[in-house]
């Protein structure tokens, strides 16, 4: 499951959660689960100012199409100068485990 | 070297080739303040220029103050507060020219204000739209040098390139001052609370900082958890180690710090689709 800008959601794509109107859980649902997105449906969530939609799988954008391999190799790159530091490394930590957890489920296999 | 950096300072500080505010500004810098009446005389100022209140709006309707539904400008000051509508009001001209020329730095900006606002909200804060502004426009100083000395600001690139050092490194051995500096002399040229204009000016050094040391914390706080996740691109490719002190005077913990880097991951989808929507539908994806 992935959440994704609406302005990304191409026809086809497979709603992971019930959309809401304004982003906001309470209320009614305006699109069901397991929905498949049409490009008019897509016309008619942005009417109503829907900003981001949960979709199965991970189809979307840059790190979609890099490997959790990759992101962790970035995610070294990027904190080279501050491993040693106690403070920072936690952070190191908790990205690390962010990426691996997002990644994992990020073919949709775990279901919510 | 004190010299260079004086001089540097007055061309930066020029007023009148800085990027053009329109008149309104002067108007509103004329304004007394905390004066009750002067907010609805504010709002009209404001409203009489209608791109510049809209470009205002769009900056107060950005996911850094996490409403979305702030249509006029009298409705901003009441929920944002005078000093954060003003500082929007002086910083849109940069924003506009950093959506323009460099939406990676924008894209970070807009980062480090929702991480601020996550941060100042978690730890139940006094002021976090406030808090926000000031992380929103931590690195105006940035596209302040890119304008005036773009001549060192190819130096400061190569420099970051050829030594692997931070931006404020490289910005210190070229131009003897670096951008969180010029941000703060520009924040106070605008006659900004030192509320924001220290944040601004002490992002990379909360140590420094003396009156709003918890503000500062957030924004530098705020601005590595932004590095750290990788969104934008502020010209640094490097994680800045988060300062102690910051992390001891808003006594952060390794289950907040998890917390916030969940529900900013969450966020920053946000930020990239008001990204996305701010540069039309035939910009590409990344």
């Amino acid at each position: 499951m992935q959440k994704i800008p609406l302005m990304l959601a191409e026809a086809g794509m497979i709603l992971a959660r019930e959309v809401y109107r304004n982003d906001s859980p309470s209320g009614m649902p305006i699109c069901g689960k397991d929905t498949v997105l049409t490009d008019a449906l897509i016309v008619r969530l942005d009417h109503l100012d829907v900003k981001t939609v949960y979709v199965e799988g991970h189809p979307v954008w840059a790190d979609g199409d890099r490997s959790l391999d990759d992101m962790l190799l970035d995610l070294d790159r990027r904190f080279e100068k501050v491993r040693h530091d106690p403070l920072t490394s936690k952070l190191f930590d908790i990205y690390e485990e962010f990426l691996k957890r997002s990644m994992g489920d990020a073919c949709g296999q775990k279901a919510e | 070297m004190d010299k260079k950096r004086n001089d540097l300072k007055k061309i930066i500080m020029d007023t009148k080739t800085l990027p053009t505010l329109p008149g309104v500004i002067y108007k509103l810098n004329s304004m007394p303040e905390n004066n009750k009446s002067s907010v609805q005389e504010m709002a009209r100022i404001v409203s009489s220029d209608q791109v510049f209140s809209a470009r205002i709006l769009r900056l107060a309707n950005s996911p850094s103050y996490g409403f979305y539904r702030v249509s006029t400008i009298s409705n901003a000051m009441i929920l944002l507060g005078v000093n954060v509508v003003k500082s929007l009001a002086f910083s849109s001209s940069i924003f506009e020219i950093m959506e323009k020329n460099s939406v990676g730095l924008w894209e970070h900006s807009m980062g480090v204000g929702v991480a601020a606002n996550l941060i100042a909200r978690r730890l139940a804060l006094p002021e976090c739209e406030e808090i926000s502004t000031a992380a929103l426009l931590h690195d105006i100083g940035k596209v302040i040098v890119s304008l005036k000395c773009s001549e060192a600001e190819a130096q400061i690139r190569r420099t970051i390139d050829d030594q692997h050092v931070y931006m404020w490194e490289a910005e210190r051995e070229i131009i003897d001052t670096d951008h969180a500096e010029i941000g703060g002399w520009l924040a106070k040229s605008w006659f900004l609370p030192d509320k924001l204009s220290e944040p601004i000016a002490c992002h990379h050094n909360v140590a420094q900082s003396e009156n709003h040391r918890i503000k500062t914390a957030v924004v530098h706080i705020a601005d590595v958890l932004i590095k750290a996740s990788g969104f934008g691109n502020s010209g640094d490719c490097y994680v800045p180690q988060i300062q102690k002190i910051a992390w001891d005077v808003l006594k952060l913990n390794d289950r907040i710090l998890t917390e916030v880097v969940e529900e900013l991951e969450d966020k920053l989808v946000e930020v990239k689709n008001f990204s996305l929507e701010l540069q039309g539908p035939d910009a590409p994806a990344s």
